[in-house]
């Protein structure tokens, strides 16, 4: 058996695992509501930053996703690999002639995608759905940058969560560091990067390359790049983001540091799951 | 499929699991792992699939265990001691496995009918909402439909009816004389029936190595028990070594080998006084031990 057909047997029946405990319904039910909220509540033609109307309740949906987004992903994931190591489902497929790569890979793609997939369907319905509803222009560029970003944080985050359920054998000491690593993610970097500026006075250069390291700041960078007006209005960092950096190459930054930054987790946790014991 | 393990050791921590474990099995014998909780049987039984990290080596036909893990795990079927609680449909998991090595559905089923499991009434059931005995037919039906060449069996009846566990066995006999089987259990009735050798392990260590026949000596008991009516049968039994119970029910534990012959006598000597027999083996909870070894481990 091939290993595209050996990740094609773990990918369906770890689907089959997905949908049976309704993480895809879970997801989906997350997205609709609050992307009801953000419609409802947000289409209306005051400006938040340059932005109106759909713009704007896409802006507000999109900053909420940058939290909510790797606490879904996290939790999701961060139990994926010891729970399956307790449960004994991970001795019972490991002892049929499927590897370890083959099955880390198989499972890797099934939560990514029920991560991603009702992200993907939930924001193009709730602009058509604006646009139908509220006869309101879609900002069909800032959508796609939009889901491009928030897809980039989505697999960060999954396989940072893949990793410590690699890494952490008890599951319960796996759900205390997943949600340390999304408070570190959406609160305490911002917490730490506002004191070091108060305590040094940091040129803007490195203010944004320590921002940058965060991949939930990285994100939110390239949703403002978005903004009109311009960032300079931020004041110096954003001034600097504005005429140093540029919208694009902040968008770049915001979709490959995440990515490049999930894909070096994931590689590592690959690794130790090939080495390490499985029960 | 025959099998050399050479020096095999496995940690957890502090703790010694396996401690340079040598044995050979040849191909076609069929072998009980046996020892007390903590001595190492499901360590054993795991170490050759890979998925653990050991000291010493593992050979299968002269090939080491790491070097071709799928192709390896192709030849091997495994039964846990406790099946997973899978939230997928029965259908899935026996699908999933069945793509993997290629077993048709209706071989698994008929397996399954054998262990009194109606694969395509359960299908669309969750794997995780069968009972314990269920789950763990459905995972030794596919391990007996798998033809492999070595069958790993880790305490496979242990949630199984006595039904099922009799259709067990006779599944395990069915199968080719050249299928290895390595059987984990503490059930005597598992060793007499399913195997031809003994390894028993303490603290990780092979503590004796033989013939399955030498162990049930060391080890086994018959119970007799004889519901007699009449003095003359009452009086034949108390000479005889029996102890009188309730409702004239007398029993006596002997040698296994002495039973036949036992019951033989009770048959001539208690002709139409005896309402009723039973005969059980039990083990010894303090055996002659350690038996006469017949082969050196």
């Amino acid at each position: 058996m091939t290993l595209r057909a050996e990740i094609a047997v773990v990918a369906r029946l770890d689907l089959a695992e997905v949908l049976r405990s309704r993480w895809l319904v879970f997801c989906l039910a997350v997205h609709a509501v609050l992307a009801a909220t953000f419609v409802l509540v947000g289409l209306r033609e005051s400006g938040v930053v340059g932005f109106t109307g759909m713009g704007r309740a896409l802006l507000s949906w999109t900053h909420a996703l940058l939290f909510l987004l790797p606490l879904l992903a996290l939790s999701a994931t961060g139990q994926v690999v010891n729970s399956a190591r307790d449960d004994g489902s991970l001795e019972l497929l490991l002892s049929h002639p499927v590897s370890r790569g083959g099955y880390f890979a198989g499972t890797t793609l099934v939560r990514v995608a029920a991560l991603i997939v009702p992200l993907l369907v939930a924001m193009p319905a709730m602009a058509v759905f604006g646009a139908l509803a509220f006869g309101q222009d879609v900002p069909w560029g800032f959508l796609l940058r939009g889901m491009a970003v928030s897809a980039s944080l989505l697999c960060c985050f999954t396989a940072i969560g893949l990793c410590v359920s690699t890494l952490v054998r008890n599951q319960s000491k796996a759900l205390m560091l997943s949600i340390l690593v999304w408070v570190a993610g959406v609160a305490l970097i911002d917490f730490g990067l506002v004191g070091v500026m108060l305590q040094w006075e940091l040129p803007p250069s490195a203010v944004f390359a320590l921002a940058a390291l965060n991949p939930v700041e990285c994100a939110r960078l390239a949703l403002l790049s978005a903004a009109q007006p311009e960032l300079s209005t931020f004041g110096p960092v954003g001034f600097f983001l504005a005429n140093k950096v540029g919208a694009d190459a902040l968008l770049l930054l915001g979709i490959g540091w995440p990515m490049l930054l999930g894909l070096t987790a994931w590689t590592w946790s690959l690794g130790a799951f090939r080495r390490r014991d499985l029960l | 499929m025959r099998i050399e393990i050479q020096g095999l050791g496995k940690r957890f921590g502090r703790v010694v699991a396996l401690d340079g474990v040598t044995i050979e099995l040849p191909a076609g014998s069929r072998t009980a792992l046996i020892g007390p909780n903590g001595s190492g049987k499901s360590t054993l039984v795991r170490a050759p699939l890979g998925m653990l990290v050991s000291s010493g080596s593992v050979r299968f036909d002269g090939v080491e265990a790491g070097e071709d893990r799928r192709a390896l795990a192709a030849r091997i079927a495994y039964v846990p001691q406790i099946a997973p609680r899978l939230a997928a449909p029965v259908r899935d998991v026996v699908r999933a496995v069945g793509r993997l090595r290629g077993e048709p559905w209706a071989a698994v089923a008929a397996a399954a009918a054998a262990l009194d499991v109606d694969l395509d009434a359960l299908g669309r059931r969750p794997f995780r909402a069968l009972s314990g005995g269920q789950r763990q037919k459905v995972l030794a039906a596919l391990a007996l439909a798998s033809g492999a060449e070595l069958l790993l069996l880790d305490e496979p009846t242990s949630s199984m009816d006595p039904k099922s566990r009799v259709a067990f066995f006779g599944l395990v006999e069915a199968l080719p004389p050249a299928t290895t089987v390595i059987l984990s259990s503490h059930r005597l009735d598992e060793i007499r029936r399913l195997v031809d050798r003994v390894v028993v392990l303490a603290e990780g260590r092979v503590a004796w190595h033989g013939g399955a026949e030498d162990y049930l000596a060391a080890h086994a008991e018959a119970v007799v028990e004889v519901q007699a009516a009449g003095e003359p049968a009452a009086a034949w039994l108390a000479a005889r070594g029996f102890a009188r119970g309730t409702a004239g029910w007398w029993s006596l534990s002997l040698p296994v080998a002495e039973r036949a012959h036992l019951i033989a006598e009770i048959g001539k000597r208690l002709n139409g006084e005896v309402r009723d027999v039973m005969a059980r083996d039990v083990e010894r909870l303090q055996p002659q031990w350690p038996p006469q070894p017949q082969e050196k481990p």
